[in-house]
């Protein structure tokens, strides 16, 4: 593998972990906002 | 005050001692695996003499480290069968003095677990310990403090988790590598005849883990135990 | 609270830019190193990354025990997304010290200092992690976690001690300088750059994280006071 060879797999290996931890992440705050919007909506419908 | 202190200290290590002197369940758990370490080091490492000598150091404090884990390990076991941690708590006075009189039982355990693995792995691997027993002895000292200090901690910390038998080793390891690095090296000058001399900054370093760890420890033992 | 405040998009378009910025001073403008050639530019990244998990476990730690005196859970959500960003850089670091390694040494590992403190710095914050995610209950992994942050901060300079010792045997005074050789100014630009550029991107995350953990501990609580009625 040449020098080039081993610098793009350095900067593709740290892009990649730091877009999977993006994207990670992202896909909890999805998943938690949607479980707080759900728990609102439940108690806003009983009493407050 | 401080009377009071070391007569609470004392307390928990004697309940502790005595505990294991009547069922002598933990020693005699960490002294089989021990002899079994060493035993099988032999066979991993194959028959030839002088690789078990240049070793040795490595493998007698890996069957110190292993053998201790075990007896942390048990250390607050007592406690969680018997849903002690909650009347533990409730005994007037400081967490200090709960946390040093659990760690002077865990060193005293492993001390008289090492002081039999030191002659049987001298047997085993050849190794002429006689000469230099004082400085072994210290290296061993100054080492297992460092291990029990932090290890005393963990193991209340993890007495209550999942997969405990896997946290205690995982979180423990990584934090003593300089104990590791310490007391190993500092065994293996003075098996080669170098005498304290070649190790003092090894010892230096052991000292100065000790130091920090038994300062931080115990003021983090009153945040393990709350509740 | 559904979407990221405008202080934490700042951060993330300032640390697009900085980042972009950097990569191409270090990959393009700037000249191969005399001595290690093109691969040198792996250090513009490993070197910046590593530092920036430093400023992340600092964090960690002073919020840790801020967390232990004042007992306000926010120091909390600040110290344990701080520890996981931490952990991603650290892990980066490792990695491409590595590839640093195989293209420079020939081999994928090699024991000496710097892989190894960085191996042992990864191993302690990922505890550090899994302990929180088996602690019992969650003031539980609080305490718990603020206390491991404390005892790895303080162990890490004794762990720098210890293993730089130990690859350096025979002369204990002469410390190896990470980075290697003396580094020319004029290379130390795309480095720059890019610690920066991470550290704004460090905060961004951090930003989204103690997001995170806001929703989380509104979920919970609304999940609490519903079972207490349920």
């Amino acid at each position: 593998m040449g020098s080039w060879g081993f610098i793009g797999l350095a900067y593709g290996a740290a892009a990649v972990a730091l877009v999977g931890y993006f994207v990670f992440l992202r896909g909890r705050l999805r998943e938690a906002g949607e479980e707080l919007r759900a728990l609102t909506r439940e108690g806003g419908r009983t009493k407050r | 005050m401080m009377a009071e202190l070391m007569r609470r200290t004392w307390a928990m290590t004697w309940k502790d001692v005595t505990v294991e002197l009547r069922a002598r369940e933990r020693v005699n758990a960490m002294l089989f695996f021990a002899a079994l370490v060493l035993f099988i080091f032999n066979f991993a490492m194959g028959p030839d003499q002088e690789k078990l000598r240049a070793a040795a150091p490595g493998l007698l404090w890996l069957a110190f480290l292993f053998t201790g884990m075990l007896g942390l390990g048990r250390s607050f076991q007592a406690e969680r069968e018997n849903e002690c941690f909650e009347e533990l708590l409730l005994t007037p006075g400081d967490r200090e003095s709960l946390y040093f009189g659990k760690l002077f039982g865990n060193i005293l355990f492993m001390l008289m677990a090492e002081a039999l693995i030191l002659p049987l792995s001298a047997i085993l691997y050849n190794l002429d310990i006689w000469a230099s027993l004082p400085a072994l002895g210290l290296v061993a000292f100054l080492g297992t403090v460092g291990f029990s200090a932090i290890g005393t901690l963990l193991a209340a910390m993890t007495a209550h988790m999942r997969a405990r038998e896997v946290m205690l080793p995982l979180l423990l390891l990584p934090l003593t590598v300089p104990v590791i690095l310490g007391s190993v090296h500092a065994t293996g000058a003075i098996l080669a005849g170098q005498g304290l001399g070649e190790a003092i900054h090894w010892l230096k370093l052991l000292a100065g883990f000790d130091i920090v760890f038994l300062v931080a420890c115990p003021l983090a033992f009153e945040f393990v135990l709350e509740e | 609270m559904s979407a990221p405040s405008r202080p934490s998009r700042i951060l993330r378009g300032l640390a697009g830019l900085v980042l972009a910025v950097g990569l191409t001073l270090g990959l393009a403008v700037v000249p191969p190193d005399a001595v290690q050639g093109e691969v040198q530019r792996i250090m513009y990244l490993h070197v910046p990354s590593i530092l920036t998990a430093y400023l992340a476990f600092t964090v960690t730690f002073v919020t840790s025990l801020l967390y232990l005196w004042k007992r306000d859970l926010r120091f909390d959500a600040v110290a344990v997304s701080s520890a996981e960003i931490g952990v991603v850089l650290t892990g980066i670091t490792l990695v491409t010290g590595s590839i640093w390694g195989k293209s420079t040494w020939g081999v994928w590992w090699t024991w000496d200092a710097r892989l190894t403190l960085t191996a042992i710095l990864f191993t302690i914050y990922v505890g550090y992690l899994m302990m929180r995610a088996f602690a019992e209950d969650p003031p539980a992994a609080a305490r718990y976690g603020a206390v491991l942050a404390i005892l790895g901060f303080l162990d890490i300079p004794l762990n720098h001690m210890a293993v730089q010792w130990w690859r350096t045997l025979h002369q204990p005074s002469s410390m190896l300088r990470p980075g290697g050789p003396s580094v020319d100014p004029v290379l130390l630009l795309p480095l720059l750059v890019n610690l920066l550029g991470l550290i704004l991107l460090y905060s961004h995350l951090l930003l989204e994280r103690m997001r995170l953990e806001r929703l989380r501990t509104e979920a919970m609580a609304l999940r609490l006071t519903r079972g207490r009625r349920g």
